[in-house]
């Protein structure tokens, strides 16, 4: 069986060119609904539980997401499934106890570094959006490359100069998408990849699971340990207890406090709504780990079928692996379906990047060059460096994607960077909204201490037989309790002079 | 611990579970967004 066979034909390639229109055509028609800058960002702070729902889970669940995902089922199988129940968990506990997001939704901040000027000062939120830029911009750096592997897989594009090309297609798409934004076209947007992509992900799996065969799913195929398939701390699944530890940090402060996770919250219409829309999303943020983990278990048995497939991810020149997933659903689903999963992939990646893009620039803008000029920028300057900015960034990903390589796998890669910004911002807003005695040493210090973090993309941490205080997992986990530490040992020190900020009352 | 039997649970409910909350999303979204447009046009109450 030929590698890079596939059912898509003429047929699908005009359904994502039709399908990747329509974001286009609700930017512009609901472009007059956009009057302030709080209709840019929050949508007016007018969503209600249902669409606010549908909008978290078409934000969060990427092309990315799908293929980091489908990734560790390819390599772990039924062991990665772990992660989906842990993150499950924290989402509900948000939502029940509305920890963090209730109350930056009762602040009316609009960004997470607007937070930390209002408790500790506009030092504290330059530092923090410089850090949050970095985090976020090295956290969306492997987007296109996974993206454009998707589509490679998909369409059985299979020359060498591939990547390069759909990388560089998929980024000017994306430039030019992103400058027609504003939050009430990705709302609209959002719901229609929640619709498309939800029904593609149940049927996509019902042909998965029916050219597999139920019972052959759960059975370990025959060239990986039957105990680390299945079980997520045993010896050989590539996880472990620090790994399960890291992961209940990770997940928990992500779902609270990821950029465009919270800004769902924030431009919910109530409090309490915000605090529903995480109960309920718990179910969708399980669906989003747990199937593309799934499709990307269903490509290991398959490829496990053919030695010729098996060849091909195996050796010095072997596939890389987050290759498993496409290549059969390439093979599986029918033609026209098969245009229908590509092109709500593809219009979910643009969304994505669409969301990204802006937040990240927007920091840039708002929270870094805006303070350090005291306010001094008029609306024609922020525009302007908002869309270098964007630019910038655009071709950043460009070169670092055709440049790095995830050092042990995707989702890793996603969860060590995202922990620069995650692990200081965790710490500085749950103490400044909890606790009275955090000063701005001590949120300084814990910031800082996120830069930690970058260790873990490291060539050490690649290999088999690395020290466990070298591994990705440990170094994570470590920059998460030194974060806080920092935070503790800084207010306790060197507390704020004067008396205590209107915040936390 | 039966790892097999818990992640067969696992995956019926999240497929399932899923599925009822897409059909719930999907209808209650429209109506959410006929409302939203409607909040976005009436007279803003911020300066």
């Amino acid at each position: 069986m030929d590698v890079f066979a596939t059912n898509f034909k003429t047929v699908d390639w005009v359904i994502v060119s039709i399908y990747i229109c329509i974001p286009l055509v609700i930017g512009i028609i609901v472009r007059k609904y956009v009057r302030q800058l709080s209709d840019f960002i929050v949508a007016g702070r007018s969503l209600r539980l249902f669409i606010a729902i549908a909008t978290l889970t078409g934000t969060e669940l990427g092309l990315v997401t799908v293929m980091y995902n489908s990734e560790l089922g390819f390599k772990h199988g039924f062991s990665a499934f772990h992660i989906g129940i842990i993150e499950t968990v924290c989402i509900l506990a948000i939502g029940i106890t509305g920890f963090i997001v209730y109350k930056l939704r009762q602040l009316r901040v609009m960004t997470i570094p607007e937070f930390y000027e209002m408790r500790f000062g506009r030092n504290v939120r330059i530092i923090g959006g410089i850090l949050l830029s970095l985090g976020g911009i090295l956290n969306m750096g492997l987007f296109l490359q996974a993206g454009a592997r998707f589509m490679m897989g998909v369409t059985g594009y299979s020359n060498p100069a591939g990547l390069k090309l759909f990388m560089s297609v998929m980024l000017i798409m994306v430039l030019i998408y992103t400058v027609l934004g504003g939050m009430v076209s990705v709302v609209l947007n959002d719901f229609l990849q929640f619709v498309v992509l939800s029904i593609g992900m149940l049927v996509g799996s019902y042909f998965a699971i029916q050219k597999i065969g139920w019972s052959n799913l759960f059975t370990a195929p025959e060239t990986v340990s039957s105990a680390s398939w299945f079980n997520p701390v045993a010896e050989g699944s590539g996880f472990g207890m620090i790994y399960v530890l890291f992961m209940v940090v990770l997940t928990f402060s992500a779902g609270a406090l990821w950029q465009s996770g919270t800004l769902r919250a924030l431009s919910a219409k109530t409090p309490k709504v915000a605090k529903q829309l995480y109960a309920w999303s718990s179910v969708s943020y399980l669906a989003r780990r747990v199937i593309p983990m799934l499709w990307g278990i269903c490509a290991f048995v398959f490829v496990s079928q053919s030695p010729k497939l098996l060849s091909a991810f195996q050796g010095p020149d072997a596939l890389n692996s987050q290759f498993g997933m496409p290549i059969f659903i390439a093979k599986v689903l029918p033609s026209g379906f098969l245009g229908l999963i590509a092109a709500g992939m593809f219009a979910a990646f643009m969304s994505t990047h669409d969301s990204y893009l802006l937040s990240w620039s927007s920091v840039i803008t708002q929270d870094i060059i805006a303070p350090l000029k005291k306010g001094h920028l008029s609306d024609k300057q922020r525009l302007l460096i908002t869309r270098i900015s964007i630019v910038t960034i655009g071709l950043f990903l460009l070169i670092w994607g055709l440049w790095f390589e995830a050092p042990v796998s995707l989702w890793n890669y996603m969860a060590v960077t995202g922990t620069i910004y995650l692990a200081g911002a965790f710490t500085v807003v749950a103490a400044g909204l909890y606790w009275k005695k955090a000063s701005k040493t001590g949120a300084t210090l814990a910031l800082f201490a996120g830069l930690l973090a970058i260790l873990g993309i490291g060539p050490w941490t690649q290999g088999e037989n690395i020290p466990f205080y070298l591994s990705d997992k440990f170094i994570g986990l470590m920059t998460f309790v030194i974060a806080i530490l920092g935070m503790i040992v800084g207010s306790l020190l060197f507390p704020d002079k004067g008396t205590q900020q209107e915040v936390t009352q | 611990m039966n790892w097999v039997l818990l992640w067969k649970i696992v995956l019926l409910f999240t497929l399932f579970g899923y599925f009822f909350l897409v059909c719930i999303v999907t209808f209650g979204g429209i109506g959410n967004i006929i409302e939203m447009l409607k909040d976005l046009s009436a007279p803003s109450e911020e300066p």
